[in-house]
């Protein structure tokens, strides 16, 4: 059975509540619902279309008609429910502090190090963000043996925030050939924000 | 006050800068206007600029602005801050510094008690007492919903004007605040929204552009604005119009909230974003890859947003530098001038 609701009158983000206040009480496997506006239109499209409808729009005068159908009517997601699937993959951050991976031999740990940066992208979406501090900031300046491995991860949507204060303290700030500049405030709230966070 | 803390948003249609008139009945209203011609008018309503600019002499000149709205937050107090910073900005987005300024009140005596009312200024004045701005004055009148909001005087030198236009090929372009108050505040009236986020929207859009503008006043640029209810693109459009220049924009930067993305999928985007698409809309072309909440974002009309600085191409990471260093944490580096195609925001 469709459930009809009149939306007329009412802006935004009001019929949307209303549609969502009805899934979640009659759960019903259609749904009609008259809206006198395109955004609450698109609006409620958009919301029934996340809740798993097949959605069409019809225009009536100066009104619209939004229709949804889905095959077996399905228990509207909890906000929590929804907040782990806008997730949907793990943020893993990197901390990176030196040029040189372990400690030892300079050599091979400068090696390490470009191995490892090259390695990285077998994470594959889970690596969210790369953070240089300290020596780690001069593997992301001009004539770096690591930057076009850097620069490829920037490609793909790694983001690599390099610390403004350490570039500044070793004067390589016009020196910088990949990602951001940030602060403490940022590399903070990336901790806390990201799922894990590996310290190099 | 007694019981439930009142809830603001719940007594409003709009919402802050979402509340804006649509911008194209705007400019049918405003289009063909036979306008006074005065030689000291540098900045006037034709350039359609973030304030007028009016010069006194060689060396000052006078800046003036105007800007108020319904309530995009339940908190009387926040909701006075947020509007001061809010009318403040777009003297700051002219190179400017505020000087004076009057409160603009409608309140519904009938239905809300006069405490709100209190609030309310309380908050401005909050905001006024660190831009350093003294009120000198106001007018309230009784109307069925509550607005609030200041006109601004301040002075700027005739030289040192930022204006919308003067873009130069290969300038970086800084958003200083994140995108997605207007989502933001659409889930905070529906009743979403968090103490945790709220609280973090309430902060960024109270926050005065007062550093940022004294942090870029020691860069050389040209052309700076602030992003709000037009949306970053609308605004954006605004500089690249008879400009002989375009604009690249990488969706992947943009500052944002994280939580207004998944509220966009969810339909709760203001109303205000579509109009701005609609009026807007031809100026830009989206990469195919750019997801839909991502053109949300650059569509959703701003409540007290970040300045948008276009800053020689050499000094963009200094600035950048400088920004972060003085507590502007958002700051960044969204795209860049370009020579063509022209009048075109392309967002990749």
């Amino acid at each position: 059975m469709t459930v009809e609701i009149n939306c007329r009158g009412q802006a935004c983000p009001a019929p949307v509540m209303q549609v969502r206040d009805i899934l979640a009480v009659e759960n019903p496997a259609a749904i009609a619902v008259l809206v006198d506006n395109e955004a609450a239109s698109e609006n409620v499209s958009r919301f029934l279309t996340h809740q798993g409808f097949q959605v069409s729009v019809e225009a009536m005068g100066n009104d619209f008609k939004v229709s949804g159908g889905r095959d077996a009517a399905c228990e509207v997601m909890k906000d929590t429910e929804l907040a782990a699937l806008a997730g949907g993959v793990k943020k893993i951050l990197v901390v990176i502090g030196t040029d040189r991976l372990g400690h030892g031999d300079d050599g091979l740990g400068a090696g390490l190090m470009l191995n490892f940066l090259k390695t990285l992208k077998e994470m594959g979406p889970d690596l969210w963000r790369l953070v240089m501090v300290n020596n780690g900031v001069k593997l992301a300046v001009q004539g770096a043996e690591s930057l076009p491995v850097l620069q490829e991860l920037a490609a793909v949507g790694v983001s690599i925030l390099v610390c403004g204060t350490c570039l500044n303290h070793f004067h390589l700030l016009d020196r910088k050939e990949v990602g951001e500049i940030t602060n403490m405030l940022d590399i903070v709230t990336g901790m806390q924000v990201a799922d894990s966070v590996i310290n190099i | 006050m007694t019981g439930e803390p009142i809830r603001l948003t719940q007594t409003v249609k709009g919402a802050g800068c979402a509340a804006k008139l649509a911008p194209g009945d705007l400019d049918r209203a405003l289009c063909g206007l036979d306008l006074p011609v005065d030689d000291n008018l540098l900045v006037g309503l034709e350039r359609a600029d973030d304030a007028g600019v009016y010069r006194v002499s060689d060396d000052l000149a006078l800046v003036q602005t105007l800007d108020f709205f319904p309530p995009m937050v339940d908190d009387p107090y926040a909701f006075g801050r947020i509007a001061a910073a809010n009318a403040l900005s777009d003297i700051y987005a002219m190179g400017g510094t505020p000087k004076t300024a009057m409160n603009i009140v409608a309140f519904p005596a009938k239905t809300m008690d006069i405490s709100v009312l209190r609030a309310v200024i309380e908050g401005g004045l909050a905001t006024m007492r660190e831009a350093g701005v003294v009120l000198v004055g106001g007018h309230t009148i009784d109307d069925p919903e509550l607005k609030y909001g200041l006109s601004v005087t301040g002075y700027v030198h005739p030289a040192k004007i930022l204006t919308k236009k003067q873009l130069r090929t290969g300038d970086k372009l800084i958003l200083t605040k994140p995108l997605g108050t207007g989502i933001v505040c659409t889930a905070i009236k529906a009743g979403l929204a968090g103490t945790e986020v709220t609280e973090r929207v309430i902060g960024n859009m109270a926050t005065l552009n007062r550093v940022t503008a004294e942090v870029m006043a020691d860069f050389s640029l040209n052309a700076c604005t602030d992003i709000t209810g037009f949306g970053l693109l609308g605004h954006l459009a605004e500089m690249v119009v008879d400009s002989g220049h375009g604009m690249r924009i990488d969706s992947a930067t943009l500052p944002h909230y994280p939580e207004a993305l998944e509220w966009a999928a969810m339909g709760l985007i203001p109303a205000g974003a579509y109009n701005n698409k609609k009026f807007r809309g031809n100026f830009v072309t989206f990469v195919e890859s750019v997801v839909q909440t991502r053109r949300d974002l650059c569509f959703d009309p701003q409540t007290s947003g970040g300045l948008l600085i276009a800053v020689a191409a050499g000094e963009a990471d200094s600035l950048l530098f400088a920004l972060k260093a003085g507590g502007v944490a958002a700051a960044t580096i969204i795209g860049e001038v370009v020579a063509e195609p022209q009048e075109m925001i392309l967002v990749a």
